[in-house]
C-alpha cells in the first residue's frame, strides 16, 4: 500500500503538491463535519430506541441515563398486552396497504389522461383538479362524515381507503409530470403494434415510471401510516384501531405520567415498514433509471 | 384479442377494487349497522332495546368503564351500553364532527379542551332537570355533596351530575424536607400557621441554585390553577360575579386591575425575586414538554391537580400531601376540577342515558372505579373512604383532610365555567411568555390581556 502512494507521489510533478493536498484537508474536514451531523441526527433515534429499553422508574429519572441500567426487554412484550398491540399494527398495514393500491392505480390512470391526451376544457379541469388541494381536510370533514355515515360505512375501514381509490391531487400532479417526460414515440410505436390505450398504459406508461410510482408509494403509505385524524373520526370500536390512535391513546391521559418507555416502544416497532419500504424502493428509483433509457 | 385483453384489464381492476373494499369492510367481523356510533337503532335483536353511547377519552383512567358495562345490561336488559372513545387531542372535533353528523353520543363529560360553559353555550346540552325530577333523583342517596351539585347548574336547570372530583393540593418531597431539616407542612386547613409567607421560608431553605443542572433544585413549584384564575389565590377577582350564574358569560373582567397585577406580581416573585421557583425553561428542561420537575425529585413542595397522587406510588422518592397555604383570601384556597355526566341534546334516549349515569353514582360503582381507573377520585363521600387509602406511603388521613378542606375551601375550575376557554387559555400563554422569561413586566401584559379577553368574550 505505502510502496503504491510513494511511486504515485514521485510520479507528479512537485509544483502539484500543495494543490493535491488542499482538496485532502476539506475532504478530511467535510468528513467529520458530516459525521459530526449524522451523529447529532442518529442521537435523538438512538435516545428512543434507548428509552424504549429502560424501565418506568428509570424513564423520570433526571439528568436521563443515556444507556439503560437495566435492560428492560419486557417492553417489547409488555406492548402486546397493554395496547393490542398486534390488532393496530395489522389493521394499520391494511389500511396503508389498500390506500397505496388505491392511490398508485387511481393516480396513475388519471395523471396518465392528463399527460397524453388532449380534451376541451383540459387545463381548466385539471386546476380545478389542483385546486382541491387548497382544501384544508377540516372544511370536508363533516360533510363528509354524513356521507359515510349515511352509507352505513362508520367504524369499518372503507372511508380511510375508498377516497384513495378516487386519486389524489398532489400524486396527480406529481405523475402527471413524469409521464409528460415520456417519448412519444415509444406510445406511438405501441398502438402501430395494435396496442390497446389501457394496455399502454400498463405495458409501457407504468413500467417506465418506477420511480415516480415508488415515490408516489411512499407518500401514500406514509400518510396513511400517519394519519390520525381521519381515523379517530371514522372509527370507533377498538378491534378496529389504528396504530396512531393506539399511540396517541398513551399520552391522552390529562393525570398520569405517560409510559414514554412503551410510547418509544411503539415508536420504533412503527418504523420498521416505512424503512423497510424506503430500502425497497431505493432498488426500484435506480432499476427505473436504468430502464427508462431510450435513445433519440 | 384486443378487446378480449382490454376487458380482461377492466374486469381484472374492477375485482381488485371490489377486493379492497371486501377486506377492508370485513375486517372486524361486523358490520357498519351494527356499530354505528351513537345510532341507537339496533333493535334488531330483542324487543325495544336500545343502545347508548357514552363518549370519552381514550385512555385507561377513562375508558375502565367498559369493565362495568356487562354488570349494567344484566341489571338493564332493554338497554346496551357502548363506549366511544377518542384521543385527547381529537376529543372536541369528534364529538362536533358526531353532532353535526347526527350521530351524537348520548353521555359524556367535558374531557376535551372545551369546558361545561363551551358546550353549554353551543346549546350542546340537555336540561336534566325534569328528567331529574321525574326519577326523583336525590343527591343525598349517592351521597355527592349538596354544594357540587350546584357547580353545574344554570338559572337553577340542573346540566350535569358530578362523577369525579379533582382539587388543587400541595404535594412535598419528604426527602428534601428531612435533609433541609423542616417540619412536615401541615394537612389540616384549620392550621392558621400555614400561610403563603411561610411556605416562601421553607421553600428558601431547600433552593440549591448551581452551575451543575443536575445539583439544581427548588423549594416550589406553585402553579395553583389555570393562569387566568391565580389572582383568586389571593382574593382578586378577574370575572364579575355573574360569570358564575348565567352559564359562564362575565359582563366585565379586571385583568387589569391594581389587585389582580398585586396577585400576579406576588406569584412571579416566586421566580425572580425571591428565586424559590423554577423558570418554565428550566422545568422544561428538566422535565420535558409537559413534564412536571417534581416528578424528577428537583421540587420541594409542588401546588397543583390532585391527579398527581395517581402517580405518586412510581415516583424514586418519599411524599406527603399537604393543605394549600392560606393566600390572603378566607374563602377559597383551593381549585375543585369537578367532572360532571352530561346527556346530549340529541341523545335519542336521555331516559335510558340517565340510568347508566346513576349506576355510575352508586357506592358500589363509585368504590369499584377507584381501583379500576388507577386512582379516579369519586364523588361519593362514601366511596371516598376507599380513595384516601388507595395511595401507598402517604398517610389515608392525610388525603382525607386535604380532600376534604379542599372541597370547603374550593372554587370551580375556570376552565369548566368561563365561555370560549380554550381560546382565552391560549392568549393567556402567549401574552404571559414574555413575563414567564423575563422579557416583560406584570404591569406591561395585563391591559393587553384585558384588551385581548374583551375581544374574545364579544365574539
Amino acid at each position: 500500500m505505502s510502496t503504491v502512494r510513494t511511486a504515485a507521489e514521485r510520479g507528479r510533478p512537485s509544483f502539484e503538491t500543495p494543490g493535491a493536498r488542499k482538496p485532502d484537508t476539506v475532504k478530511i474536514v467535510s468528513f467529520l463535519l458530516l459525521l459530526a451531523t449524522t451523529f447529532t441526527m442518529l442521537l435523538p433515534l438512538f435516545f428512543m430506541v434507548s428509552t424504549s429499553l429502560k424501565s418506568s422508574r428509570e424513564m423520570l429519572k433526571f439528568p436521563p441515563t443515556f444507556i439503560p441500567e437495566t435492560w428492560s426487554f419486557g417492553n417489547y412484550l409488555e406492548i402486546f398486552d397493554t395496547l393490542q398491540f398486534g390488532t393496530l399494527y395489522k389493521n394499520s398495514l391494511i389500511v396503508a396497504a389498500m390506500s397505496v393500491l388505491g392511490t398508485l392505480i387511481s393516480s396513475a390512470l388519471v395523471a396518465y389522461g392528463f399527460a397524453r391526451y388532449r380534451g376541451r376544457g383540459n387545463n381548466i379541469w385539471f386546476m380545478l383538479l389542483l385546486s382541491t388541494m387548497m382544501l384544508p381536510y377540516p372544511a370536508i370533514m363533516v360533510p363528509q362524515f354524513i356521507l359515510f355515515s349515511k352509507l352505513q360505512w362508520i367504524d369499518t375501514f372503507l372511508p380511510l381507503i375508498v377516497p384513495a381509490f378516487f386519486g389524489s391531487a398532489y400524486n396527480i400532479f406529481l405523475l402527471r409530470q413524469f409521464f409528460l417526460t415520456l417519448p412519444d414515440d415509444l406510445f406511438d410505436a405501441g398502438r402501430m403494434d395494435g396496442c390497446s390505450e389501457l394496455r399502454i398504459w400498463y405495458k409501457i406508461a407504468l413500467p417506465l415510471s418506477g420511480p415516480a410510482l415508488a415515490t408516489v408509494a411512499i407518500f401514500a403509505f406514509i400518510y396513511s401510516w400517519n394519519d390520525l385524524l381521519t381515523p379517530v373520526l371514522y372509527l370507533s370500536s377498538s378491534e378496529h384501531f389504528t396504530l396512531p390512535i393506539g399511540m396517541s391513546s398513551l399520552t391522552s391521559s390529562r393525570f398520569r405520567i405517560p409510559p414514554w418507555h412503551l410510547l418509544m416502544v411503539a415508536s420504533v416497532l412503527a418504523m420498521v415498514p416505512i424503512v423497510t419500504l424506503f430500502a425497497v424502493a431505493q432498488k426500484q428509483f435506480v432499476e427505473g433509471i436504468v430502464l427508462t433509457g431510450i435513445k433519440s | 384479442m384486443n378487446i378480449r385483453r382490454r376487458r380482461k384489464g377492466i374486469v381484472g381492476m374492477i375485482l381488485i377494487l371490489v377486493a379492497a373494499m371486501a377486506l377492508s369492510g370485513c375486517a372486524g367481523g361486523k358490520s357498519a349497522a351494527d356499530t354505528a356510533p351513537g345510532g341507537g337503532e339496533t333493535d334488531s335483536g330483542g324487543g325495544g332495546q336500545v343502545t347508548i353511547t357514552h363518549y370519552t377519552i381514550d385512555s385507561p383512567d377513562r375508558t375502565f368503564i367498559e369493565q362495568l358495562v356487562p354488570e349494567f345490561e344484566k341489571q338493564h336488559p332493554n338497554i346496551k351500553v357502548k363506549v366511544e372513545k377518542a384521543p385527547y387531542e381529537q376529543f372536541d372535533s369528534k364529538l362536533q364532527t358526531l353532532i353535526a353528523g347526527g350521530n351524537s353520543p348520548d353521555v359524556t363529560s367535558h374531557y376535551g379542551y372545551g369546558g361545561f360553559a363551551e358546550y353549554y353555550n353551543k346549546g350542546m346540552l340537555l336540561d336534566l332537570t325534569d328528567l331529574m325530577k321525574e326519577d326523583g333523583f336525590d343527591a343525598a342517596t349517592y351521597s355527592i355533596p349538596k354544594e357540587l351539585m350546584e357547580i353545574y347548574k344554570v338559572n337553577e336547570q340542573t346540566y350535569g351530575i358530578p362523577v369525579n372530583i379533582y382539587v388543587t393540593l400541595m404535594m412535598y418531597n419528604k426527602d428534601m424536607f428531612d435533609a433541609a431539616g423542616l417540619p412536615y407542612p401541615p394537612s389540616d386547613y384549620e392550621d392558621k400557621s400555614w400561610t403563603f409567607d411561610k411556605m416562601v421560608e421553607y421553600a428558601k431553605q431547600m433552593t440549591v441554585v448551581s452551575d451543575d443542572i443536575a445539583k439544581t433544585q427548588y423549594g416550589v413549584d406553585f402553579a395553583w390553577s389555570e393562569r387566568d384564575m391565580k389572582p383568586l389565590y389571593f382574593g382578586a377577582e378577574p370575572y364579575s360575579k355573574d360569570t358564575w350564574t348565567n352559564g359562564g358569560v362575565p359582563s366585565e373582567t379586571y385583568f387589569d386591575s391594581p389587585e389582580v397585577i398585586a396577585a400576579y406580581n406576588k406569584l412571579f416573585d416566586l421566580i425572580f425575586k425571591e428565586k424559590v421557583s423554577p423558570t418554565s425553561e428550566w422545568s422544561k428542561s428538566v422535565a420535558g414538554q409537559n413534564g412536571d420537575p417534581f416528578v424528577a425529585g428537583k421540587i420541594g413542595m409542588t401546588v397543583g391537580g390532585s391527579w398527581i397522587l395517581a402517580g405518586s406510588n412510581d415516583f424514586p422518592f418519599k411524599v406527603g400531601v399537604a393543605a394549600v397555604p392560606w393566600g390572603g383570601n378566607d374563602k377559597v384556597r383551593s381549585n375543585l376540577f369537578v367532572d360532571p355526566l352530561m346527556i346530549l341534546k340529541d341523545s335519542k334516549h336521555p331516559k335510558e342515558a340517565f340510568e347508566w349515569i346513576k349506576y355510575l353514582l352508586t357506592d358500589e360503582i363509585q368504590e369499584k372505579s377507584i381501583e379500576l381507573s388507577g386512582g379516579n377520585p369519586p364523588v361519593n363521600t362514601k366511596a371516598a373512604e376507599a380513595y384516601y387509602k388507595h395511595f401507598e406511603g402517604i398517610e389515608p388521613e392525610d388525603v382525607k383532610k386535604v380532600i376534604e378542606g379542599s372541597t370547603k375551601y374550593g372554587f370551580e375550575s375556570y376552565n369548566h365555567l368561563v365561555v370560549h376557554y380554550s381560546q382565552i387559555n391560549d392568549m393567556f400563554i402567549n401574552e404571559m411568555q414574555p413575563i414567564e422569561t423575563g422579557h416583560k413586566t406584570v404591569e406591561e401584559v395585563m391591559p393587553v390581556i384585558q384588551k385581548k379577553v374583551t375581544e374574545i368574550l364579544n365574539r
